[in-house]
């Protein structure tokens, strides 16, 4: 860190000045509104009118809420499936580094990866329109090999509507896990391919012995950032399911919104929010610890 | 860092066959992620009746009037999500540019307090937000105005804007700083004929993150806009889908005119772009 001007201890007003307008937009805009919410989660809050003072009420109506608690278990399910998908990522990026054309593996990467480039909202526009009864990809493509019988409405049948919401993004190439394997793979020194042909050890045994311990820690990571990402899962499920059937796709995030717009309970949905967010912070927080710690890999980032 | 500098251009194996079949695979694998796009854009040029006759395939003539059909529903969404990003871009680089700039270059009391208290938003997460600032936007009035839209995208911008340019400021020699004091510049001057053109790279970098927040930006526009013509193009769609449900080829289309603008960054900005997708740390790939 280099200091300027180099000897003068006391600051320039300037600076302060200079810092004001950021300061003054994150107080405002990040800093009140996130201690907002936690205080108003101690009160019957009503926007507009007089709220009253509730004490712990909120959170001991949470801890009664049957959907909450089923929506976090909804949470529990994506995680798991997010985790299982990363087989497709991990296998695809094996095969992209084995191509010996640097020109192919840059065309493949690019073609595995284009869906990123897609709006979140139209990629699940179009696969709610996969997922159509009538005139859906899905029950077209089973009735083209005579599967009729099993075309359905995949989004109205609360056993199969969640597991439906997961696919979107099949074969789940299109993310941040692919591009961490990826460039993890990439940056293995050459050397220990080459000693290891050497020493006659397969791509099988390759992987095992030394891709997956080499990227033990980027795993870690992506574990953590991928139970983030969970927790705040929700634009999905309100586009195609709104959290239905039967709340067979509830998620927290839904569930806060319903509370707050459709009950007006904004105390409660205070809570809400407040739970969601103690969870995601710690989470952070210990990716924060990873990244800082993170020195043994030769990775540059995620 | 230097990991990819230094890899000499040996081949990575020395199996001569087996390259068809990992090609094979990798074909596959891509197509099948394709697929829905595809699909989409082939309906997109398809009447109902083409729809209905030729499901799969590609169907002549290819009815082009379909995105005239969408691109007029979908256009007042557009202009306002391009002036939303516009804006959010024009207050986050402002804001921390400066920032980055005084942070990067100036010691001061309460330097490091400042800092850690902008780190730290990193870690608050929007979504648990959202709902008190609702009601704070409510209570000021700003619901169904471009500034409700625009305010929060700066307010989280400025975050990650300012921890990449002091990041990257720190990175500029300090001669060339201490050459123009010499030359009589003033910080003022540092700033504006200096740091500005040098800082190009991080402003770019910023800039398209911006954007991608801006147009995957979901919950937040539906929750405070209401009225038609300030829709965002995430919601709007939502809306377009409703209103011609039945019409497969425009709407198709209007994904595909919503996607452009993410696409063509892609395409020319692809670095960038993942470096953007993955929270700004560029050299990710």
């Amino acid at each position: 860190m280099v200091v300027l001007p180099p000897k003068k201890k006391r600051a320039h007003w300037g600076i302060y000045v200079a810092l004001l307008p950021l300061a003054l937009v994150l107080g405002a805009f990040q800093y009140y509104p996130a201690l907002s919410g936690i205080w108003y989660s101690f009160w019957d809050w009503k926007p507009g009118f007089t709220s009253t003072f509730t004490g712990l009420d909120n959170y001991v109506r949470m801890f009664g809420d049957e959907i909450w608690w089923k929506s976090f278990g909804n949470l529990g399910i994506i995680f798991a499936f997010s985790v299982l998908t990363w087989v497709v990522p991990l296998v695809s990026a094996e095969l992209l580094v084995s191509l010996k054309s640097e020109r192919a593996q840059f065309i493949y990467r690019t073609l595995l990866i284009v869906p990123m480039a897609f709006p979140g909202v139209v990629t699940a526009l179009v696969w709610s329109f996969l997922y159509q009864p009538n005139n859906g990809v899905v029950n077209q493509i089973l009735r083209v090999f005579g599967l009729g019988d099993f075309a359905q409405n995949w989004l109205g049948n609360p056993e199969l509507a969640l597991i439906a919401l997961l696919f979107i993004g099949f074969p789940f190439v299109a993310g941040l896990p692919f591009l961490i394997f990826y460039s993890t793979l990439k940056n293995i020194p050459n050397e220990i391919f080459e000693a290891c042909a050497l020493d006659g050890v397969g791509r099988v045994r390759r992987f095992f012995a030394i891709d997956m311990p080499l990227m033990g820690r980027q795993v870690q990571l992506l574990l953590i950032l991928v139970i983030i990402n969970t927790l705040q899962y929700g634009f999905v499920a309100y586009i195609l399911t709104h959290g239905g059937p039967d709340n067979a796709t509830m998620v927290p995030v839904l569930r806060m919104l319903n509370q707050a717009y459709d009950g007006q309970a904004w105390g409660y949905a205070a809570a809400l929010s407040t739970t969601l967010f103690v969870f995601t912070i710690v989470l952070s927080a210990i990716v924060a610890l990873f990244r800082r710690r993170d020195t043994t890999t030769n990775v540059k980032g995620i | 860092m230097t990991s990819l500098t230094v890899k000499p251009p040996v081949r990575r194996r020395r199996a001569g066959r087996k390259q068809i079949g990992v090609y094979v695979a990798l074909t596959v694998i891509a197509v099948v992620g394709l697929l829905p796009y595809l699909f989409a854009l082939s309906t997109s040029v398809k009447t109902n009746q083409q729809f209905a006759s030729e499901y799969w395939l590609p169907s002549f003539p290819f009815h082009f009037e379909n995105y005239v059909v969408a691109w007029v529903q979908i256009q007042p969404y557009m202009v306002t999500s391009l002036l939303v990003a516009a804006a959010s871009i024009v207050g986050i680089v402002a804001l921390s540019l400066l920032a980055g700039f005084v942070l990067a270059r100036f010691d001061f009391p309460g330097r490091n307090f400042f800092f850690i208290m902008v780190i730290t938003l990193m870690m608050v997460p929007g979504i648990a937000s959202l709902i008190p600032l609702f009601v704070m936007m409510k209570d000021l009035g700003l619901l169904n105005t471009i500034w409700v839209l625009i305010i929060p995208h700066i307010a989280a911008g400025a975050v990650l804007g300012t921890i990449l340019m002091k990041t990257f400021i720190e990175g500029i020699p300090q001669e060339i700083f201490d050459a123009a004091r010499v030359d009589g510049a003033n910080p003022a001057r540092l700033f504006w004929s200096i740091m500005m053109p040098l800082s190009l790279p991080v402003i770019g970098t910023v800039s398209l993150i911006t954007v991608i927040g801006v147009w995957n930006d979901f919950f937040w526009p539906l929750l405070t806009i209401s009225q038609n013509e300030l829709k965002t193009v995430s919601v709007g769609l939502i809306f377009f889908q409703g209103q011609s449900g039945t019409d497969f080829g425009p709407m198709f289309a209007g994904y595909l005119l919503a996607s452009l603008p993410l696409l063509l960054l892609f395409t020319f900005l692809s670095k960038y772009f993942l470096a953007g997708v993955q929270g700004g740390l560029p050299g990710s790939h």
